[in-house]
């Protein structure tokens, strides 16, 4: 299992990044991202009518000498932000060049958010929702998150729907989803998907591929054992096969990438072979996912 | 189709076993490696997709059952050794003879020799056998290998023949051989019997050799101690500027060039002083020359090393007086006291003899008795010298002017007496053994006026020749050599012993390569010289073949080479493309 420990240099880097969420959603705790509704913040936001019970410190005394009415001066609350991280830790996960890029990647955005004071939680899911961990606030406790991730083993099958089912179970406050997965669900990714945005998060996929996924090669013939089920299949893996199942693939991401951009959600391929700074630093930037 | 390792049936046999072994191995059904994957879902996806296959892909298994069928129908018939069946075979065996003159080590003008020619013809015959008993034969060592069927070692004994020269053995025979193939230049006439099938691999090429070689001693006054004789030739159309150098030892004693006109024969003797070794070299060299075994030939002066004697006596020896006035022999007398064998060449024992025969040739005078000189059997007194045999120690000896007062007869073994009195009383006996060499003279010098007489000298001179240097009765050609019974070793000049072959009273010897052999007998050492130097040899522009005799056509690339070669190069190819083509998932 690879070691989670970040280089201070990198964790510097990511300490200037901001998880972007396309909406203001409301917060639990004062911090440093602008939330939906107006309250104690620095940032004067409006005026409104003064009404019975309003604190009398707001009111702003230089417009009723100019207008002769009282209006009330209304800040922006600076509130934290939920972010939910989901971890596809199914058995399809198990490469460990795979498993490795999306705890990295899951590790990095959940320092992002610790860092700005933002509320994380990671929650693991194969064949349902599994383990959730909040961790608290403040960068400090990042440790306790590569400990959990380190620890974290592949297990179960793929299955989106009943994982996000299961997450609408409960009440949650809205907020920024990040799933991170490599969407091989037997079921379809569309309808899991489709559940978490009907919530009302802000949903970011991160589309987690290797080059076995992508393109095996040729083969021969060789009997393939699905990791998920332990199902068997021999297969002659002629080149033209391979190019048809490389074909099947690239089509699958098509597919998920077009979904999201019509339901709205972000997305980011992260291939476990490219260089995991070079993904956060520029592709999640250039997704508008950080800045 | 012949098959050269087997029967026919057998060789089909392999071959369909092969195939067959070959389809099943392809055909079971191996167990695939393992191959983890994250998920089937999109291989269920593209394998439940109808896809249309492209004629290759519908093939290309068979493509592969077919190539590996056939690598292994190729390798199986390369064991079977197959081969054309020749239009003269039949179904008895085969004899093949190869003409093992000097002259087949002749170059072509495709760079080979006639002697490759040969060979690569015997092998095309053997492989023409079709499975039938072959005898493989040459001229000078009559069969060699077989009758076989095994080709495997006809193959081998045509690579381990070459060349030796000599006389020709008698035509060999094989019991049943339906046809006897002679494979020749016709260097040398041979009655053939007319049912032999002649195949010739002259080719007419210019040859420049040396026929003739020998250097003897020059009788005292003349100018020179020795002469060399040389015959040297152009056999070519064309006239030849050659270079000729003698070498004694490592000195150059002759070097010049010599003009040779078209199919001149020209002889030189040259001087040779008196000092240097007794191994003489020549060596020709010519523009145009086709066989490099005869531009050289050695020769062994005989008496250019001065004799070492050791003359053991209790008394002064009159031997010792005569010798030291030879400038040809180091005398070194000694008393019996002081008496060790060592590197002499000749010990003289006047009037005594050490208890165990000398290792080295001695002169015994007047014995007294010993276990190997025998003890004394009888005396006479004045015998008169009447009987001689022809020998070399009594060369120019005259009996009538010896006076002998006394002379005693030796019983020891090995004796031959060469000189008798008149009452059978031997006077000079030789001993000519393996392990002794010696003349005994019956009689003392004090008991005769020998030292005195005109045939001192003569009899102790020859006596000395015959003991320490011995001459063999040989031709100066390579081949079998008789030599006496007495001879122990023969060393070849690269320091190669020569097996000899007792037959009854004679040595036989084959001394094949050109050269000097050192010839020991009786602790003495001769030298015998071989050249090639023969006319018949040398003459590379004629032929003793009549037009009736098969020509061996130099053939293309390759031919010559047995079919299995190509059978595993071909298995080797088709392997290659197998592989290539399996590893880019062409072929299955």
């Amino acid at each position: 299992m690879a070691r989670l420990r970040f280089e201070d240099d990198f964790l510097k880097k990511l300490e200037y990044l901001h998880v972007i969420s396309k909406r203001a959603f409301a917060g639990q705790n004062r911090a440093d991202r602008l939330a939906r509704k107006r309250g104690r913040g620095l940032e004067f936001a409006d005026h409104r009518q003064y009404a019975p019970g309003d604190d009398f410190r707001h009111i702003d005394w230089k417009a009723y000498q100019r207008l002769n009415r009282l209006l009330l001066r209304l800040f922006d609350e600076e509130q934290d932000l939920p972010i939910y991280l989901f971890i596809d830790a199914s058995r399809s996960m198990s490469e460990p060049a795979k498993f490795d890029q999306a705890r990295r990647i899951a590790a990095a955005l959940c320092y992002i958010g610790l860092a700005h004071l933002d509320r994380v939680t990671i929650l693991t899911f194969g064949g349902t929702l599994g383990d959730e961990t909040m961790p608290g606030r403040g960068k400090g406790r990042i440790f306790r998150v590569f400990e959990q991730l380190e620890r974290l083993e592949p297990g179960g099958t793929t299955n989106l729907r009943e994982t996000f089912k299961q997450f609408a179970s409960r009440s949650r406050q809205q907020g920024l989803a990040v799933v991170i997965s490599d969407f091989l669900d037997p079921q379809g990714f569309e309808s899991g998907l489709k559940i978490l945005a009907s919530m009302g998060h802000d949903v970011f996929v991160v589309h987690i591929a290797s080059q076995a996924d992508r393109m095996p090669g040729s083969l021969g013939e060789v009997r393939f054992v699905d990791t998920e089920t332990g199902e068997l299949r021999d297969v002659e893996v002629t080149p033209a096969l391979a190019r048809a199942y490389g074909e099947m693939w690239e089509t699958h991401a098509a597919e998920l990438e077009l979904f999201c951009g019509r339901y709205n959600l972000g997305y980011v391929r992260a291939d476990a072979e490219r260089s995991f700074e070079q993904i956060i630093l520029h592709t999640f930037r250039k997704g508008r996912f950080l800045a | 189709m012949s098959f050269g390792a087997m029967a026919a049936w057998q060789a089909v046999l392999l071959i369909a076993g092969a195939a067959a072994a070959a389809a099943w191995i392809f055909l079971i059904k191996i167990k695939p490696p393992r191959v983890r994957v994250p998920s089937l879902l999109f291989w269920r996806r593209v394998l439940d997709q109808k896809r249309d296959e492209t004629w290759w892909e519908r093939i290309r298994r068979a493509v592969s059952l077919a190539a590996t069928i056939l690598i292994a129908v190729v390798l199986a018939m390369a064991v079977t050794r197959p081969g054309p069946r020749a239009a003269t075979s039949s179904r008895g065996r085969m004899l093949i003879v190869l003409d093992s003159s000097w002259s087949m080590l002749a170059a072509t003008n495709r760079g080979d020799t006639r002697w490759d020619r040969a060979v690569r013809e015997a092998r095309a015959l053997a492989a023409s056998a079709g499975g039938d008993d072959v005898a493989l034969a040459t001229t000078v060592d009559g069969i060699v290998e077989g009758p076989t069927s095994d080709l495997a070692l006809i193959e081998t004994a045509l690579d381990r023949l070459a060349p030796s020269g000599g006389a020709p053995a008698p035509w060999p025979r094989v019991g049943g051989a339906d046809v006897v193939h002679f494979l020749t230049d016709g260097a040398h006439a041979r009655p053939l019997d007319p049912s032999v099938v002649v195949h010739s691999v002259y080719e007419a090429a210019p040859n420049v050799a040396i026929t003739a070689f020998d250097a003897r001693p020059v009788p005292a006054g003349g100018a020179a101690a020795a002469e060399a004789y040389l015959e040297i030739a152009n056999y070519s159309e064309r006239p030849q500027q050659a270079r000729v150098t003698i070498t004694r030892g490592t000195a150059v004693a002759f070097d010049q060039p010599v003009a040779l006109a078209a199919g001149e024969l020209v002889r030189q003797v040259a001087p040779l002083a008196a000092t240097g070794g007794p191994r003489l070299m020549a060596r020709i060299s010519a523009p145009a020359d086709a066989l490099a075994i005869d531009n050289e030939a050695v020769a062994w002066i005989q008496g250019a090393e001065p004799l070492t004697v050791v003359v053991v006596s209790e008394k002064p020896s009159a031997v010792a007086q005569l010798l030291k006035r030879d400038p040809a022999v180091r005398v070194l007398e000694i008393p019996p006291a002081s008496y060790q064998s060592g590197k002499e060449d000749v010990v003289v024992f006047d009037r005594w003899v050490p208890p165990a025969a000398p290792p080295r040739p001695a002169l015994v005078i007047a014995p007294t008795p010993s276990p190997w000189i025998g003890r004394v059997s009888g005396d006479e007194k004045n015998p008169r010298w009447t009987e001689s045999s022809v020998h070399p120690v009594l060369a120019g000896v005259d009996p009538l002017t010896l006076d002998i007062k006394r002379a005693y007869a030796y019983d020891g073994s090995g004796q031959t007496a060469v000189a008798k009195s008149e009452r059978g009383t031997p006077l000079v006996s030789i001993v000519d053994q393996p392990d002794r060499r010696a003349v005994v003279l019956g009689f003392s010098v004090a008991d005769s006026n020998l030292a005195f007489a005109p045939a001192f000298p003569v009899i102790v001179g020859n006596a000395l020749e015959w003991l320490a240097r011995p001459t063999f009765d040989t031709a100066g050609q390579s081949g079998p050599v008789m030599l006496p019974a007495s001879v122990t070793r023969v060393v070849a000049q690269d320091g190669d012993v020569v097996p000899l072959l007792r037959a009854g009273n004679r040595i036989a010897v084959s001394l094949r390569k050109p050269g000097l052999y050192r010839v020991e007998a009786g602790g003495a050492r001769g030298v015998v010289a071989v050249n090639v130097g023969d006319p018949e040899v040398s003459n590379l522009g004629r032929t003793t073949l009549t037009a009736g005799a098969r020509s061996v056509v130099p053939a293309g690339l390759g031919s010559g080479q047995p079919w299995w070669i190509y059978g595993v190069i071909a298995a080797f190819v088709l392997v290659a493309a197998e592989w290539w083509t399996w590893q880019r998932r062409i072929t299955v």
